[in-house]
Formats: C-alpha cells, sequence, structure tokens
C-alpha cells in the first residue's frame, strides 16, 4: 500500500509553468544587469584614477601595447590588481555573509558585524608582530592561515554564545562586542610594533585593498573560487536550512557535517578578505539582502550567484569612491562601505520589526 | 489490552522497549507502539508528558535512550539519511519564518529526498508539487509568500511539504493547535483520507479530545514516563481511562458526548449541571 505515485498524476504537460511564473525572466533580467553594472566598474576602476586613462587605451594596453608608459604601468601594476582584489573580495563578502546568515537564521548575520573579521585581523596581527617579529616578511600563505585560525576562534565564541540565546538581536551585539576586544588587542599589539610592521598592517587594521600585488590577487582567485564552487555545491541544503534545523534534518540533511561545511566555507571566505585587505564592514550583512530583493525570493541556487556578483559590484564601486573622492587622499575602502551598508542593515531590521508586529 | 486491529506485521514505524528523553535522561521508557499503513494513530495524554519527545526520537531528531525505532522493519539508526527521508516526514510545531519564498517554494522542499545534488526539479517533481497542493486545497495560494498567510493556511502548506515528500509514514506533532475548530476539522479530515485512501500510516499528537476521538484508528495514552494503555477509541474513551489519564475529578469526562465538564463552582450550582 505505498503511496508513491498516487499524488499528482494530471496535466504533466502544464505543469512545467504552474508556478513560479516569471521567475526565470526575473533573474535573467537581474543577472543581465549585474553583469552589465560589474563590467562598467570594472572600466571605471581601470580609468579613472590620478593618472586618467582614456577609454580608448585600455584595450590596447590590456593587449600589452604601450609597454613601459606610465598609464601602462598604472594599469598594470596598480590598478587592475587592485580591481582584481576587490571584484573577487567582494564576491567572497556576499557569500560569506550568505552562508552566515543562514546558519544563524539571522537576517543581520555578517563576517563583519559577528566580530569574525576582526578575529581574522587579531590572529594576523598576533602572528606578524608576536610569532615572527622583524625577522621575517610574512608570506601571504601565512596571513591567510592565520587569519583563517582567527575567523575559527571568533566563529567558536560566536556559535557557543548563539546556543545560549534565542534573540537575533542578542547574537549580533554579543558579535560586536567580540569585534570590539579583538580590535582593541590589534591595537595594543600595533602600539608595541616596529615601524615596518606598522606599514603593513595599515591595511589589515582598517580594511584596504590598495598595495595588492599579482602574486596576491592569484592566491585570492584560488582562495575564493574554491569557496564560492563550494557554496554553489551546498545550495540544496541551504535551501533546505531555511525551513529550521529540524525540518531540514527531517528532508535528510545530514545537519552535522552541513553545519560544519558552512562554518569552514564561510571562515575560509572571510578570512581571505581579512588576510589580504583586512575588515571591510557590511558589505556580507547588506548584499545577500540585496541580492534576495532583486531576484525577489531566497532560494540559494539563484541568490548564490547574485550575491557574488552584487558583492563584486559593490566592493568596486566603493573603492573606486575610496580612492578619487578626496583624491590624492585616499580612505579606507571599509568607509565607504559602511556609508552604503548600515543603512541597509538598518532598513532590514525596520522590515523585520513591521512584519512581527 | 489487545492489539485487535493492529497486524502483527508490516508497521511502518514500530517501536521496540523505546526509551526517550533528553541529555540522558529518561523520560518515557518501554514504548512499543505500532503504526500500520492506513492507520491513524494519536497519541494523547497531560501537558509534559513527553509526546513531542516521543516523536521526535522516532523522527531521528532524537538519540534513543533504549530500544529501537524501526521504519519499515529497518533500524532508524542505521538508516541512511535519504532513505529515513523518504520512509518518514514531519510537521513540527516549530515556528517557521522564510524570506521571500512562496508557498509552492515551501511545498517543493519535500521533493529534496529524490533530487539531485543541486536540488533541481523535474517536471514530474513540479507535477507532485501541484497535485499535492492541489490534495490540500492550497494550489491557489502557490505564488503567495508564506509568511504572509493564516496559521492554517500556514500549517496546510507545512502538511503540503510533508506529503510532498512522498513518505510510508508522516508524523505530526499537534497539527491543529492555533487553528480554529474549522481548519481543525479540514486538517483532520485530510489526515484520514491520506491513512484510509492512500494508505500512509500516520502518527500524530493532538489536545482536543473530541477530534482525536473522531480521527484516530488508534490511541495510545502517554503518562507519568509510561504508555499506560492503547486500544480502539472504543476502549479508550472511557470515563475511568479518561479521568485517570488527565486526573480530572471522576464524572468530569462525558463518554457520550465526549464532552468535558468543568466541576461545579462551589456553592452556585447551576440547573443544567445537575440535569446532566
Amino acid at each position: 500500500m505505498s503511496p508513491r505515485g498516487t499524488v499528482g498524476e494530471a496535466r504533466l504537460d502544464s505543469a512545467k509553468d504552474a508556478y513560479g511564473a516569471g521567475r526565470d525572466v526575473r533573474a535573467l533580467c537581474v543577472f543581465g544587469a549585474l553583469t552589465a553594472l560589474l563590467v562598467a566598474a570594472l572600466v571605471a576602476n581601470l580609468c579613472v584614477g590620478t593618472v586618467s586613462v582614456p577609454l580608448n587605451q585600455i584595450v590596447p594596453i590590456l593587449s600589452g601595447k604601450y609597454q613601459g608608459e606610465t598609464a601602462s604601468q598604472v594599469i598594470w601594476n596598480i590598478r587592475l590588481p587592485r580591481l582584481c582584489a576587490a571584484a573577487l573580495l567582494g564576491g567572497a563578502l556576499g557569500l560569506s555573509g550568505l552562508l552566515l546568515q543562514t546558519l544563524f537564521a539571522n537576517p543581520i548575520a555578517g563576517p563583519y558585524i559577528l566580530g569574525i573579521s576582526h578575529g581574522a585581523k587579531l590572529a594576523v596581527a598576533v602572528v606578524m608582530i608576536l610569532i615572527l617579529g622583524d625577522a621575517r616578511v610574512m608570506s601571504s600563505w601565512m596571513s591567510l592561515a592565520a587569519a583563517f585560525c582567527g575567523s575559527l576562534a571568533a566563529m567558536a565564541a560566536v556559535l557557543a554564545v548563539s546556543r545560549k540565546v534565542r534573540s537575533a538581536s542578542t547574537l549580533v551585539i554579543v558579535g560586536v562586542m567580540i569585534g570590539y576586544v579583538c580590535s582593541a588587542a590589534t591595537d595594543v599589539l600595533i602600539t608595541f610594533a616596529s615601524d615596518a610592521n606598522i606599514a603593513n598592517l595599515r591595511n589589515v587594521s582598517l580594511g584596504s585593498v590598495s598595495g595588492v600585488n599579482g602574486g596576491q590577487v592569484a592566491l585570492m582567485a584560488v582562495v575564493v573560487t574554491a569557496g564560492s564552487v563550494a557554496t554553489f555545491l551546498l545550495s540544496k541544503p541551504l535551501g533546505a536550512y531555511q525551513l529550521g534545523e529540524a525540518y531540514a534534518q527531517s528532508m535528510g540533511v545530514n545537519v552535522r557535517s552541513f553545519r560544519l561545511a558552512v562554518i569552514v566555507i564561510s571562515s575560509v571566505l572571510a578570512s581571505c578578505v581579512t588576510a589580504f585587505a583586512g575588515p571591510i564592514s557590511f558589505v556580507g550583512v547588506a548584499v545577500p539582502h540585496v541580492a534576495r530583493r532583486l531576484l525577489k525570493t531566497s532560494r540559494p541556487q539563484v541568490v548564490i550567484p547574485a550575491a557574488f556578483l552584487t558583492g563584486s559590484v559593490a566592493c568596486l564601486v566603493c573603492d573606486l569612491i575610496a580612492r578619487t573622492l578626496f583624491a590624492p587622499v585616499e580612505m579606507s575602502v571599509s568607509t565607504v562601505t559602511a556609508v552604503f551598508g548600515a543603512p541597509i542593515v538598518i532598513w532590514v531590521l525596520l522590515g523585520r520589526r513591521r512584519q512581527v508586529g | 489490552m489487545g492489539q485487535t486491529t493492529q497486524s502483527a506485521s508490516g508497521a511502518l514505524v514500530e517501536t521496540r522497549d523505546l526509551a526517550v528523553g533528553y541529555e540522558g535522561r529518561v523520560l518515557v521508557g518501554g514504548i512499543r507502539l505500532k503504526v500500520c499503513p492506513g492507520q491513524v494513530v494519536t497519541l494523547i495524554g497531560p501537558n509534559g508528558a513527553g509526546k513531542s519527545t516521543i516523536l521526535k526520537t522516532i523522527a531521528g531528531q532524537l538519540a534513543a535512550l533504549g530500544g529501537c525505532v524501526l521504519l519499515s522493519g529497518k533500524d532508524l539508526s542505521q538508516l541512511p539519511v535519504r532513505a529515513r527521508a523518504q520512509e518518514l516526514s514531519v510537521m513540527l510545531t516549530d515556528r517557521v519564518r522564510t524570506e521571500l519564498l512562496t508557498c509552492a517554494d515551501v511545498v517543493e522542499m519535500g521533493r529534496y529526498p529524490y533530487t539531485g545534488r543541486l536540488g533541481g526539479t523535474t517536471p514530474e517533481d513540479r507535477q507532485k508539487v501541484q497535485g499535492t497542493m492541489e490534495l490540500l486545497q492550497v494550489w491557489d495560494l502557490r505564488d503567495r509568500d508564506f509568511m504572509q498567510l493564516s496559521d492554517g493556511q500556514r500549517q496546510r502548506v507545512l502538511l503540503a511539504r510533508a506529503v510532498c515528500q512522498e513518505p510510508r509514514a508522516l508524523v505530526l506533532d499537534e497539527p491543529t493547535s492555533h487553528l480554529d475548530v474549522r481548519y481543525q476539522i479540514e486538517l483532520l479530515t485530510v489526515l484520514r483520507h491520506l491513512a484510509h485512501d492512500q494508505g500512509l500510516g500516520i502518527l500524530v499528537t493532538l489536545h482536543e479530545l473530541p477530534l482525536a476521538r473522531r480521527v484516530s484508528d488508534w490511541l495510545v495514552c502517554v503518562k507519568d514516563g509510561v504508555v499506560t494503555l492503547q486500544g480502539t477509541p472504543e476502549q479508550v474513551f472511557v470515563p475511568s481511562v479518561i479521568d485517570a489519564l488527565y486526573d480530572l475529578t471522576p464524572g468530569s469526562y462525558d463518554a457520550l458526548t465526549g464532552d468535558v465538564l468543568l466541576p461545579e463552582a462551589q456553592g452556585h450550582g447551576r440547573e443544567d449541571d445537575a440535569q446532566a
């Protein structure tokens, strides 16, 4: 007496588009628009700056003409690595935020707000100042590894708290406090650091993508690509987890290994950002919401790529503003992302309130 | 206490001396119950007796503290998660909060144990989503946001999700709480239909005794850490059993109507009480 196959035998032909009509069209439009924005942001980041490069010179420069000229050197050595870093790290932040929001079932979770970025920052400072001292220069791999350990430690602290508190906002406050403690400890370390280390730590401490080199970008690309592919492969259980852990478990999600995977992947992505650019504020928490609102759904299969693109565009635009607004003085990108990101977080919070009430 | 209406074999859910509880502390022990195809089995008993804990253990969300749970004869603890999800689905009391998910999205999650690595659905899956939603009369809500529904609609969508998982057995924890009487009756009518016409085995906890009496083929009474009695509605819904199960003043439960009477207010005896 199996019930299998007894449900809904009618209308095989019409069932295909029976629900979710117009969704594919919308997704197509959103991805088209995001791609166009990304291309525009990339081009703008190449052209605009203290040395202005005309649009019609970009392609020749990128294809290897004008070698040795100032414009070519600026593009190849400074702007290209920098914009690659901004695009990659922005995407990484978007995905990291998305993973954390699902894991904690909390719309205001993100690597910066929960203090995970600051944990990573502290770990990098500890390794650079206390362990290596002045004797050796820190390699990219080492700062990445240190940042990952720091992320995991901060994540462990947040997870421990999340078992005790039910309230979403309490968890966020605890995360912010963890962030402050880690920042304070980093500042203490910097006080006792040598000048060379202080220069190295400036990026890591404030959040900026200036001064990255090609080797760092290559490493970033490998790590972020791996993390993004891994996130996309998790899209099915991420979707089920939206109904809560108990339902996810009942549908066949192996909750323990799923949670572990989410913790590791989001930490890898967040620590990659912090190791190369320091804590970048609010992109992680705001970007997933923007992606979901644009698509009008939270199905991870479409939200994951959209969040990556949105994060890339956001970081590219913010970095452009950071380096051009008060040129030649540069702001940290984190300052600019806060200006745009914080209002989005407030808007999300207010929207939630209204829904509950 | 013979299991007159329960066959000896072929049970979809069977527990053998199952002990359930939290953190190693046994709340209810020695549970032996069976859910056969086509049967609605209801757990009744006072609050805090451990009914939900029993359901959570059978659904694999809590580890058994003793004994075992068999799903179609296979040990639950040995069953891969995907196979378990095809065997049994649940509807819980957990409040579900979604963001930007339509009702069809929620129901479609029931296809989880059948879809591929990335969760893409086939036309057959989508047709099953439609069939289930029509069966539970929520097809009109398909493109509505799940959070915008009333409690009654939400419960039906969650039930549709559970049915869409195409399990052999369905486990429901207090599906009628938060519902007004019309939705309660509708929901229980659907449960009976699923059991009697589609052959599902249904295990459910209910607080409303009149409803439990109407919908159940078999009842399991849970109190003070044990299963005190199980049997058909005729065997269980007698005044002595119900009074003892809920610690009522003898005579409070009316076996004929299924009504529970309030004790007389002291010093103000009312006439219709005297007539009853």
